[in-house]
């Protein structure tokens, strides 16, 4: 991935994709849209591009738009017949059914309850109607999925949740040298942390917290004395 | 500006509870404040006068003093009137059902309007003009900008420091004729106070017996429960709101009271110095701020608590650090009934003039508070009177909480 970034706007007219995209097949991610034989920009932000041809804006949003496949933290709201409703902060609750845990049948249920944090995948995912969750994978192994107890939860950026999640992402191999930490990072901007002591949880969350608002450029340097920001 | 660290309320999962539970039981606190630590207060003023911007830490509060000539009610035709308007639009709780959204501003209205209207802080005799006829009619629009916890406090500094700030013009009523000058004619006029009250807020939980000052939102709703305590620059207790499941007994409410008005009287004391400040600001003509980017932006003249009042504030907190430090020791029994006699005692004294002046001044009592020697010598002799007193002062103090929070008028309780 390219470090070097050129700012776009909504409405701006990204000629540089138009002339790749007469030569190979170009991939356009969120924030780019293509109108007719033109490709135009949905959102602000530096534009990204990833080898060969995927191109995407990285916005800065709060706001979750569920797409398939994702891993997201998610709050129990209640209990709807064989349903719960989970808050994974996008407009509309998720549901996720009963029988989508590890091991539960009609008679097993899972133990959930309003306020209980779940890690699942979004299995499905439609502008018209409400997301819908599972934790388990395709052969009902539960994986790093579940329920998540103990530990903190905060929310943050989508941005900084993402650039967590990114191949090689420097900031956790940094604060894995300082401290062993158990992190659970959702792409819908929330983090789940566990350390051994409650300070330590309170250091790393803080850490992780001074980071918002970084570009991928400075992060790397940052990460060279996230240290102190535990020290502190 | 970066406001608040996320778009969604904090403290609504059950980890975030237990984990604010747990630090709180360690006394530790996500931003590294001790229990008794409270954020900084930051105050702008705008170029209107009675416009004030309020921040404690990411609370950003914004309220706005008009005034206008009106006729009075009937019950009180010589008074003018106080209204306050609380505006939460602006803040986006975006999982909040609408009833508790509206449930908070109620909450925040009802709790501003006792400790403003109900205490009488403003001597809304002086904003009559002609009686039964016109008097001036105030309005503090209170808008909230963004709500990081602590609301209540936020709102009562910024309402009180705009009131303060406000002038109104000369007005004069002759043959049936109203005559309001302008500023150039006539300079503008200052309300006019009995009394500047101002509200703590103190967060209880089951993990702990301490309870924490200045809450933040995650604070603040993982809480079992949230007492708001309103104290006059006198140390008079104005208003008391205790809500919540978290068992407080009456030992934690008069530690609460007795660092509240000592905190009362410090912020009071900050926003006068920093109306002073301002006021040689206007009189240098210095640029005003104009508009409300202005107000809140980072270029704005900022009047700091921690900067203004950092000499004098070290000199008061060390005395609190000391007296919660001693508060906090698991006490045993005997010692449990010398602080009853003790609080009995100062209260005996302060019965008697209570009624007749409830307004004054009078340091001399809360000075007497901290006294322990006189209180064990008094102690020495009668173990058994003292038993009997004590269980009498138990169910005396919740009568009196419950009289001054119902009761229209502000009360001396230390």
């Amino acid at each position: 991935m390219t470090t070097t970034s050129t700012i776009v706007m909504p409405g701006e007219r990204i000629t540089a994709i138009e002339e790749l995209a007469k030569s190979k097949r170009v991939i356009l991610g969120p924030g780019l849209r293509r109108q007719d034989e033109t490709v135009v920009a949905s959102k602000a932000g530096p534009l990204r591009h990833k080898e060969p041809s995927t191109f995407w804006v990285d916005n800065y949003q709060r706001r979750y738009i569920p797409a398939r496949g994702d891993q997201v933290l998610g709050i129990v709201r209640s209990k709807a017949g064989d349903l719960y409703r989970v808050d994974i902060g996008a407009a509309d609750t998720a549901s996720i059914s009963y029988l989508a845990f590890e091991a539960a049948t009609k008679k097993n249920r899972p133990d959930l309850n309003p306020g209980d944090l779940i890690y699942a995948r979004v299995l499905n995912a439609s502008a018209d109607i409400e997301p819908e969750l599972v934790c388990v994978n395709s052969v009902g192994k539960r994986g790093k999925l579940g329920v998540l107890a103990e530990g903190f939860f905060f929310k943050c950026s989508l941005n900084l949740g993402r650039m967590l999640l990114r191949e090689n992402c420097p900031v956790l191999a940094a604060l894995t040298r300082e401290l062993p930490y158990e992190i659970a990072v959702g792409v819908n901007g929330r983090i789940w942390l566990k350390a051994h002591s409650l300070r330590e949880t309170i250091a790393l969350a803080n850490a992780i917290v001074a980071l918002e608002q970084s570009g991928y450029a400075e992060i790397d340097k940052i990460c060279d004395n996230l240290g102190d920001f535990l020290q502190a | 500006m970066f406001m608040n660290s996320n778009l969604f309320e904090p403290g609504k999962s059950k980890p975030e509870r237990n984990f604010v539970q747990l630090a709180v039981k360690q006394n530790q606190r996500f931003d590294g404040r001790r229990s008794n630590d409270c954020r900084d207060v930051v105050l702008t003023f705008g170029a209107d006068w009675g416009t004030v911007a309020v921040s404690l830490g990411d609370t950003k509060v914004l309220t706005h003093v008009t005034c206008d000539l009106g006729a009075p009610t009937t019950s009180r035709p010589n008074e003018g009137k106080l209204q306050l308007n609380v505006n939460l639009g602006g803040v986006a709780f975006l999982d909040e059902v609408q009833t508790t959204h509206d449930q908070r501003s109620l909450t925040l209205n009802s709790l501003l309007e006792r400790t403003f209207r109900s205490s009488r802080c403003v001597d809304l005799e002086s904003l009559c003009v002609a009686a039964e006829q016109h008097v001036w009619c105030i309005r503090v629009d209170i808008n909230v900008l963004n709500h990081d916890g602590n609301l209540y406090d936020a709102s009562t500094i910024a309402t009180l420091a705009a009131l303060m700030h406000f002038r109104r013009p000369d007005v004069t009523f002759a043959d049936d004729e109203l005559r309001i000058y302008t500023e150039k004619e006539r300079e503008f006029i200052p309300l006019l106070f009995l009394h500047y009250p101002v509200s703590v807020t103190y967060c209880i939980y089951k993990s702990s017996g301490q309870p924490i000052v200045d809450p933040t939102l995650l604070e603040e709703n993982a809480a079992d429960s949230v007492i708001v305590l309103s104290f006059n620059s006198y140390q008079e207790l104005c208003t008391l709101n205790a809500g919540g499941t978290a068992p407080t007994n009456v030992r934690t409410i008069m530690q609460c009271a007795r660092n509240a008005a000592t905190r009362a009287k410090a912020i009071v004391d900050f926003i006068r110095k920093a109306l002073s400040m301002d006021e040689e600001r206007r009189l240098q003509g210095s640029r005003l701020i104009q508009g409300l980017v202005g107000l809140i932006g980072e270029t704005a003249h900022k009047l700091s608590f921690r900067k203004l009042m950092g000499q004098q504030n070290q000199e008061l907190q060390a005395p609190i650090n000391e007296k919660m430090e001693v508060d906090n020791k698991p006490i045993a029994k005997p010692e449990v009934e010398e602080v009853k006699t003790k609080e009995e005692s100062s209260k005996q004294e302060t019965d008697i003039p209570m009624d007749s002046s409830s307004w004054l001044p009078q340091d001399e009592d809360s000075q007497e508070l901290p006294t322990p020697s006189e209180a064990s010598s008094s102690k020495a002799g009668k173990g058994k009177q003292n038993r009997s007193k004590s269980k009498g002062t138990k169910k005396k103090l919740p009568k009196k909480q419950d009289h001054s929070d119902s009761e229209e008028e502000a009360k001396q309780v230390i």
